[in-house]
């Protein structure tokens, strides 16, 4: 195990999200640029002050350099920028990497930025590119691969193994459509029941419709400073970094170790450990939602139950407020919105306003700690954040 | 070629240097197999190197054929235009008697009768003047 620690090195100082769901009219670099905007302005400090920018890719404005790009529409030249991918998971790396970046002495301010449109910004070329482009050529597309089709072999064997059932996927979706229901803004808000998820058309077995994440425009914006900046800045809340840690397993869903069984027990290991807590500390947490039963695996491998319990524990009322870990009280990508790579941010988001008690009627009484899980390419990456505030350093 | 014919055309493997063999197999009835001679690990996945020792005394013998579906997901919206007329149709997971797993379809039968560690048999399927894919069906 590596000796060197991010733990309370780091702090988010400023948080920004654009209007997501169907926000027309508008590229992913504006959109990136309004949570950039909101971002700075949170955190006190002026655009000048960001030397450092992190991005990841977006389909509907397909740069190479996103972050570069981003950084001339913006009007930045930063000393230090990338673009991050690794598919779902690029949302908490770009936190790791950006944290490590501040640390090394790389960046001073840092701004982690992403933003895309998949529900109006896509021209039918990119619609099919982003539909099949990150599956293998030669291996899995010849065959007809939706995106959703590895998931949806991972929650089916999941099924088999341990007897999860459509209806506590279904519940998921419930459960988060209810959480969204609390969130100005979220793109789908609308309450639903297991039956209408059930009845709402086969994707791919055993995934509906409605245990689909959605398809959305938005981005969101973060801007990092190392803790004795923070506190020089008189930050009012700052939220510290206590552990980071990332697992990938494989490239092909065929090369997959185990389907039920994920990358994110070892990820979420190591940022434990780095954080010095345990799962039964966390107060709430951001728990990557592409598919109903992804969270169902998550809550397992995360450790906030057992293996095989997942389906139970989702649907005993544990993930919703008054539950042992309340997770993506915004409501997720299910509910809340789903831009594609940007969309774990929200999770970020969610969790930053938590623990800075910002989050009205959603509010988590007392939250202090609290995890992030982004992952992506059918499990094959994963990556965990541990957030906190001053209390917990 | 336009963007609109190439939506409606399936995608077709582009055989590469590492692959070209085990296509070549396919078109004889043959589903090749690298068999690592330093430490007896079977691979799939074609590459010059063992994925389990990095040798690069990998010889290629033809599968048995046989396997079981380890997980399936029978897709009902298609991905883009081209699979459109086929669905339903079962996407299987298939764990080769062998060892390694693979991605393949269901064919000669409903895709509704596919079931968890099913008996399953290769069956080369052309698709195309220069292509031929594996597929299985029901032992």
């Amino acid at each position: 195990m590596s000796e060197a620690s991010l733990r309370g090195t780091v702090a988010i100082i400023g948080i920004g999200q654009s209007p997501v769901g169907k926000v027309p009219g508008r590229s992913p670099l504006w959109l990136a640029a309004d949570a950039a905007r909101k971002a700075i302005a949170d955190a006190g400090l002026e655009k000048s002050q960001i030397d450092g920018v992190l991005s990841s890719h977006a389909f509907a404005s397909p740069f190479h350099r996103f972050s570069v790009a981003f950084s001339e529409y913006f009007g930045l030249q930063p000393t230090f920028s990338n673009t991050l991918q690794v598919s779902g998971a690029t949302a908490a790396t770009m936190f790791n990497i950006g944290a490590a970046a501040i640390v090394a002495g790389l960046a001073d301010n840092l701004l982690i930025v992403a933003a895309d449109s998949l529900m109006t910004g896509l021209t039918p070329d990119l619609a099919l590119r982003s539909l099949t482009e990150s599956r293998d050529q030669q291996y899995e597309m010849p065959f007809g691969i939706p995106v959703a089709n590895t998931f949806a072999m991972t929650a089916h064997r999941h099924m088999k193994e341990f007897g999860t059932t459509a209806e506590q996927l279904a519940e998921v979706a419930v459960i988060h459509r209810s959480h969204a229901a609390r969130t100005p803004g979220a793109q789908q808000t609308k309450p639903i029941t297991v039956e209408e998820v059930l009845d709402s058309g086969m994707v791919t077995t055993p995934y509906h419709k409605l245990d689909c994440s959605l398809i959305s425009d938005g981005g969101a914006a973060f801007v990092l400073t190392s803790a004795a900046r923070a506190k020089a800045l008189g930050t009012a809340k700052p939220i510290y970094i206590l552990g980071a840690g990332e697992c990938y397993t494989h490239e092909h869903i065929f090369l997959m170790p185990s389907l039920t069984t994920t990358g994110a027990v070892e990820s979420s290991r190591k940022a434990y450990r780095m954080a010095g807590y345990s799962p039964r500390d966390m107060h709430t947490a951001g728990v990557y939602d592409c598919f109903t039963g992804t969270v169902i695996m998550m809550l397992e491998d995360l450790g906030f139950c057992s293996k095989g319990e997942g389906g139970r524990f989702a649907t005993s009322g544990e993930i919703t407020y008054r539950g042992r870990i309340p997770i993506n009280t915004h409501g997720g990508l299910l509910s809340f919105a789903h831009p594609g790579m940007p969309g774990s941010l929200f999770h970020f988001h969610e969790v930053v306003a938590q623990l800075r008690g910002q989050c009205g009627e959603r509010q988590i009484a007392g939250a202090e700690l609290a995890l992030v899980h982004s992952l992506g390419a059918g499990f094959a990456t994963n990556a965990t954040t541990i957030l906190g505030t001053e209390n917990t350093l | 070629m336009s963007a609109a014919a190439d939506v409606m055309r399936k995608p077709l493997p582009q055989p590469d240097a590492d692959t070209a063999l085990f296509w070549q197999g396919l078109r004889q009835g043959k589903l090749l197999l690298q068999h690592c001679a330093d430490c007896e690990h079977v691979q799939y996945y074609q590459q010059a190197i063992c994925r389990a020792c990095g040798s690069e005394k990998l010889v290629h013998r033809a599968a048995s054929g046989r396997g079981k579906v380890h997980s399936f997901s029978v897709v009902h919206r298609a991905p883009g235009p081209a699979f459109k007329a086929d669905v339903p149709y079962a996407v299987l997971l298939v764990e080769l008697d062998e060892g390694p797993r693979m991605i393949s379809t269901y064919t000669g039968g409903s895709p509704e009768e596919v079931t968890f560690d099913m008996d399953v048999v290769l069956v080369c399927e052309e698709v195309g003047e220069r292509v031929t894919l594996p597929r299985f069906r029901r032992a």
